[in-house]
């Protein structure tokens, strides 16, 4: 084995060692999860190379360096200020989901006007337009990181991938018998899932275009489908109360977590693929442990129904929003809630942190999203504007810009 | 609302709730009706450009009203919200002599979609405040609602903004409703 180079990763902070073996190249990630801005670089250089062995003393220094860079990276720099950078007149009804690739060159925002747009970030430009769906278009991805597809499922049962710089339509995957409302690429996007309220999941191959498996055992729709960090399980939540487990590879259901007592909003993994966070209708949230699929917490706290929970991308807090007006940050090991964030005057449907974890946002069917402080619980800016609920927020890798998409037909870019 | 609420009620449970569809013309008066059966407000409506949910409890049941912006452009669209309709509800604005054959026209297309094949139609003839509306009857004619086969229908006349003749309307709907899944037993 020697060792080629380094690569870094913010967020969440690690390092990635690019490596030759048996003459093929390879790639292992060093997770630094718990990096704090205060540790010693060489300290935790030493300690990297200790249970590292393709770290070498001699690579120490470069280590050093780049422990140094991902800690600058995690101090917070002067307060961004978002603005109201534009509007898009992007669509002539309402709008569903709206996502970023990875560098946030581009976006994509999906309607019920049956089209999904690509979009310049920097120039607030449209692209392309993605036609062809005969209904709404309701879930929409990148095929992050690599951005060059674009997956889109639909009310009108099918899923479509598209060529993110041409706008052609490589596939049209047909199987589901009820509207496309989840999807997701696996990390190496090789596989698209998508969920459907026919209450079955499917796995499509991106080269091919074929089925590769139907998961099937849920009673009620897919409303949410996540894969782990690995690409070799996947998440479905479902209208039935359960959240089912699945292995990518067989297709079989290894795992249902059985406890919530309503619909379930969200499910979602933390990076290191050990927890999951389950959203429900029951008022509650829950955390589960993979490996045994035990509930090992409930979350308590709202006084209505959860629409939507994230962990922020170390997996250390737990973001959820709730049809009381509130958005609560947990304590994901103490599950302590550690802020209740107050302000909105509507139901909040949306809600995620920003890659760096010090911020949160949500959106509300008040017509606002809001940027507060996960250190201080502290509202810091209501973006302000549309004229109708809004329907999706996300924050780009960098954190400097926020995409909002509402029933008002517009989507407006903040920086 | 938020998105999750609309995919709730995509779906809506069969013995409990029921779907039911608002469409027509521009300024024909839907969301007026709609605000009016939800008893809101009917002041400062302005065109809606998408759509509106909005659910009303009646007789046991739960309805989620679906009224779907009627502008032309928008009209193509409408086909998006017909799956599992229990009932169509379409409103004319009685005083719009110029655009009776547009709107017959545009209902004859809705009723022509297998989608909608056999759901009970309720017309509201609107605008019966104002001098110069068509009579219902007037109405029913020249849309030529006698001669549809295979559905329950009724024309119901009323004035959104005075809130009356909507819930005439509404009782129709119920009683259409629960006369339809007494006969589904049946068999």
């Amino acid at each position: 084995m020697r060792l080629k180079r380094f690569l870094l990763r913010y967020y969440p902070p690690g390092i990635i060692l690019e490596y030759e073996q048996s003459e093929q190249l390879k790639t292992k990630a060093i997770d630094l999860l718990d990096l704090r801005p205060e540790h010693d670089p060489a300290a935790v250089a030493q300690d990297l190379s200790m249970k590292e062995p393709l770290i070498t003393k001699t690579r120490i220094p470069q280590v050093q360096k780049l422990v140094s860079k991902l800690q600058e990276k995690l101090v917070a720099s002067e307060d961004h200020q978002f603005y109201l950078f534009k509007v898009l007149r992007a669509h002539i009804l309402p709008l569903t989901n709206v996502a970023f690739n990875k560098s946030g060159s581009s976006f994509i925002t999906g309607s019920y006007d049956r089209t999904c747009k690509v979009w310049d970030t920097a120039s607030g430009e449209e692209l392309l337009t993605l036609e062809g769906h005969r209904n709404v278009v309701y879930a929409i991805a990148f095929n992050n990181p690599y951005g060059d597809k674009v997956a889109t499922g639909s009310f009108d049962k099918t899923c479509k991938l598209w060529n993110a710089q041409t706008g052609q339509c490589y596939f049209t995957y047909r199987g589901h018998i009820a509207e496309i409302v989840c999807l997701a690429f696996n990390p190496q996007s090789t596989v698209i899932a998508t969920g459907s309220m026919d209450a079955t999941a499917k796995l499509w191959d991106v080269q091919s275009g074929c089925e590769l498996a139907t998961l099937a055992g849920h009673s009620g729709e897919i409303i949410s489908l996540a894969f782990n960090s690995r690409g070799d399980q996947i998440l479905t939540g479902s209208f039935d109360h359960t959240v089912c487990l699945w292995d990518v590879h067989t297709g079989t259901q290894t795992t249902t977590l059985i406890g919530h007592r309503g619909e379930i909003a969200n499910a979602q993994f933390n990076f290191d693929c050990s927890l999951i966070a389950t959203a429900s209708m029951d008022k509650s949230c829950k955390l589960w442990d993979v490996r045994t699929g035990q509930c090992v917490g409930t979350l308590r706290g709202h006084e209505d129904e959860v629409f939507d929970i994230g962990f922020n991308s170390t997996g250390q807090q737990i973001v959820s929003a709730s049809a009381d007006c509130t958005v609560r940050i947990y304590d994901a090991g103490t599950q302590r809630c550690v802020h209740v964030l107050e302000g909105h005057d509507g139901e909040v449907s949306k809600v995620c942190f920003n890659p760096r974890g010090h911020r949160v946002l949500s959106g509300s069917a008040d017509k606002t999203a809001r940027v507060w402080d996960t250190a201080t619980g502290q509202c810091l800016q209501v973006l302000e504007g549309h004229t109708d609920e809004i329907f999706s927020c996300v924050f780009n890798y960098e954190g400097d810009t926020v995409l909002t998409g509402s029933k008002d037909n517009t989507c407006r870019i903040w920086r | 609302m938020g998105l999750l609420d609309l995919l709730r009620k995509l779906k809506s449970d069969q013995n409990k709730e029921l779907r039911i569809l608002l469409l027509g013309l521009d300024n024909a008066g839907k969301t007026t009706i709609l605000k009016s059966l939800a008893s809101e407000e009917v002041t400062n409506i302005t065109p809606t450009q998408g759509f509106n949910v909005k659910s009303v409890n009646s007789s046991g049941f739960k309805l989620n009203v679906w009224d779907i912006g009627g502008q032309r452009r928008i009209r193509p669209y409408w086909r998006n919200y017909f799956e599992n309709s229990d009932v169509l509800i379409y409103v004319i604005d009685s005083t719009d002599r110029k655009r009776m054959e547009e709107t017959g026209l545009e209902l004859e297309e809705l009723l022509a979609d297998e989608k909608l094949s056999g759901v009970p139609l309720l017309v509201f003839a609107n605008k019966q405040d104002l001098l110069q509306a068509a009579p219902a009857s007037e109405i029913a004619e020249g849309l030529n609602l006698q001669t549809l086969r295979g559905r329950t229908w009724q024309i119901q006349a009323c004035s959104a903004l005075k809130g009356e003749g909507v819930q005439d309307g509404l009782e129709w709907v119920m009683k259409t409703v629960a006369s339809k899944s007494k006969s589904k037993k049946k068999k």
